[in-house]
């Protein structure tokens, strides 16, 4: 599904392709120029999988709560059940304890193929906890990838005991490459026993970083690079970000969008730094995918999060409800493996292009239709099966006669779920809305009377007659559907906008 | 002569490994400093550990009870900025 369905991306992503691998090969997927053995590391994790993210699950734990540098997007105070952003949690986990959360959601979700340690600080700066958690579960739970995300400062130190523990995949969050930029976006590094402010501290972490990168890459394990975009801060830097990383082996670039808000009590939110618009977001990660694999689906999860990309189950595994668990892993086991089996043959059916997959429609001589964006609500394995209403996150993607390509995702609760003692207020259909701002139609397997009023007069055309289709192929039969109804003809949408005034 | 932890310690672990007189133990509702252990890391590196490194304006104190890390010295955010902010979401 996947391969054919982006390979239509057209000459951009192939390039990409090319110039990462030197040849191009028989296939056309976004990650195909990787070498087999990469790939196989790749192909069932979530975070690094666009198409893995549809079936299998990844949990993180809460085991590192110190951090040695200071973000400007950070807020070591912060703690709110409302909050899913990374960096924020509720419960901080001993490691002991987070062995047993691990074992008690693998068993319970057999889809959760990764297990992961982010923060809330810097996993590498709480060394013993973090590398307890990891060497108890590769003996326990030998069935669980094991990935960490860093800042990169303690890096090149731990290295080799990441190595030691199997873990295979590690990301860096790298924000800059050049020392300037950085001591807009770090005010201090804790390095050798002193607090470093400014430039001085910056070219330290930057050194870090990168030396950690190449000894992560030269002992065959896999580096994502996560990046924060901040207008106005580095988003002109991260093109440059990008071709560096991936010059030194980094094999995918994660390019996020700032979140900052005055009530987060970051220096951003405090001091009005704007986060980046959906489009400046999709123009800037266009811009790095000439020179690397781009990832669109990241959902900036918490640091205790459970459950596939874009939901959080972790009310469900909280320490209360763990402790009194019964949880025979063993047992699990063989089930486990029958479901990533199962998910595997489908995915693997899917990159062999033995699913059916939508073609382009085939555009008169003469004439080009202009590109769609739509959102799509969907509950996973890659089909259009949720009830627009349920919905708190929607995937957008792009149609065009090369075809239909994923851009992004758009959560819809606007990282909160506070109700009345948290945020603004807004209604949560407007703010819905919004969100949707750019794309002409919503998928949904059903969708309410008054949403779909609603829904209308904005612009955005509701459609509930895909459900339960693959998400590609719809996208594809409600964009050639735009054609034959001429929507998409020269001059139509003068004639709209001029019939809505 | 000894530092102290106060209420704003958002018990994150960071200074206890790092105290070369093991004065900073684990407690309820935060983390505190033994006096009778510290030495303001006097003799042993220039700047005290605990309060290099961690990142709460304010939660460690001095002898005399001042801020070691005072106000706007480790966000950046101006005093003023911080509370006009904070008065500011109240406000709603």
């Amino acid at each position: 599904m996947e391969s054919k369905v982006l390979g239509r991306i057209g000459p951009r992503v192939a390039k990409s392709g090319c110039a990462a691998a030197g040849s191009c090969g028989g296939t056309d997927e976004q990650l195909a120029h990787l070498p087999e053995e990469i790939r196989k590391k790749v192909y069932n994790h979530p975070c690094y999988s666009e198409q893995a993210h549809h079936y299998f699950a990844r949990m993180h734990v809460a085991v590192a709560p110190a951090c040695n540098i200071q973000c400007h997007y950070c807020n070591r105070k912060y703690d709110c059940a409302n909050e899913s952003r990374p960096g924020v949690v509720s419960e901080l986990l001993t490691p002991e304890q987070a062995v047993k959360k691990t074992l008690a959601v693998a068993a319970s979700i057999p889809q959760m193929a990764v297990l992961g340690v982010a923060g809330p600080g810097d996993p590498l700066a709480n060394p013993e906890r973090t590398f307890a958690t990891f060497r108890a579960l590769s003996e326990q739970a030998p069935d669980i990838k094991l990935c960490v995300s860093t800042n990169g400062l303690a890096l090149p130190d731990w290295v080799d005991e990441l190595a030691k523990c199997n873990i295979d995949h590690v990301t860096i969050t790298i924000n800059c490459v050049d020392p300037e930029v950085g001591a807009g976006i770090y005010p201090w590094i804790f390095w050798n026993n002193r607090r470093i402010k400014g430039v001085k501290g910056v070219k330290i972490l930057i050194e870090r970083q990168q030396k950690g990168l190449e000894m992560l890459v030269e002992r065959g394990i896999l580096v994502k690079v996560n990046s924060v975009m901040i207008p106005g801060v580095n988003d002109e830097h991260l093109a440059e970000v990008s071709r560096v990383v991936k010059q030194k082996g980094a094999f995918l670039h994660n390019v996020m969008p700032l979140i900052a808000k005055a009530e987060h009590g970051t220096f951003y939110g405090v001091m009005g730094q704007r986060g980046p618009t959906h489009g400046e977001l999709q123009a800037l990660q266009d811009a790095c995918a000439g020179n690397m694999n781009v990832m669109r689906h990241c959902r900036q999860c918490r640091a205790d999060a459970v459950g596939m990309l874009g939901e959080d189950r972790g009310a469900e595994f909280a320490m209360d409800k763990i402790e009194t668990m019964e949880i025979d892993y063993a047992a699990a086991m063989p089930r486990r493996a029958r479901v990533h089996a199962a998910i595997n043959e489908e995915l693997a059916a899917k990159r062999a292009g033995t699913v059916h997959v939508p073609s382009a429609p085939p555009s008169p001589a003469g004439t080009k239709y202009r590109p769609v964006l739509m959102a799509v609500a969907t509950a996973g394995g890659g089909l259009i099966n949720r009830h627009f209403g349920h919905a708190r996150e929607f995937l957008v993607y792009e149609a065009s006669s090369q075809g239909v390509r994923f851009v992004g995702h758009r959560k819809a609760d606007r990282y909160c779920g506070g109700g009345d003692t948290c945020g603004d207020g807004e209604s949560a259909l407007a703010g819905i809305i919004r969100i949707l701002e750019g794309c002409e139609a919503v998928l949904c397997s059903r969708i309410g009377y008054e949403p779909w009023e609603l829904l209308e007069q904005a612009g955005v055309q509701p459609n509930g007659e895909h459900a339960m289709e693959p998400i590609e192929e719809a996208v594809m039969a409600v964009y050639r559907e735009m054609i034959d109804l001429g929507k998409l003809d020269a001059g139509h949408d003068a004639m709209q906008s001029k019939a809505r005034a | 002569m000894a530092l102290s932890i106060v209420g704003s310690c958002v018990n994150c672990r960071a200074c206890e490994p790092l105290c070369p007189s093991e004065a900073v133990f684990e407690d309820k509702p935060h983390f505190r400093i033994d006096a009778k252990k510290c030495t303001e890391c006097e003799g042993e590196f220039a700047d005290a550990q605990c309060a290099s490194i961690c990142p709460i304006e304010g939660a460690i104190l001095d002898a005399a009870g001042e801020a070691m890390n005072p106000p706007g010295s480790l966000t950046g955010i101006p005093p003023e900025c911080m509370a006009e902010a904070m008065a500011e979401l109240q406000a709603h």
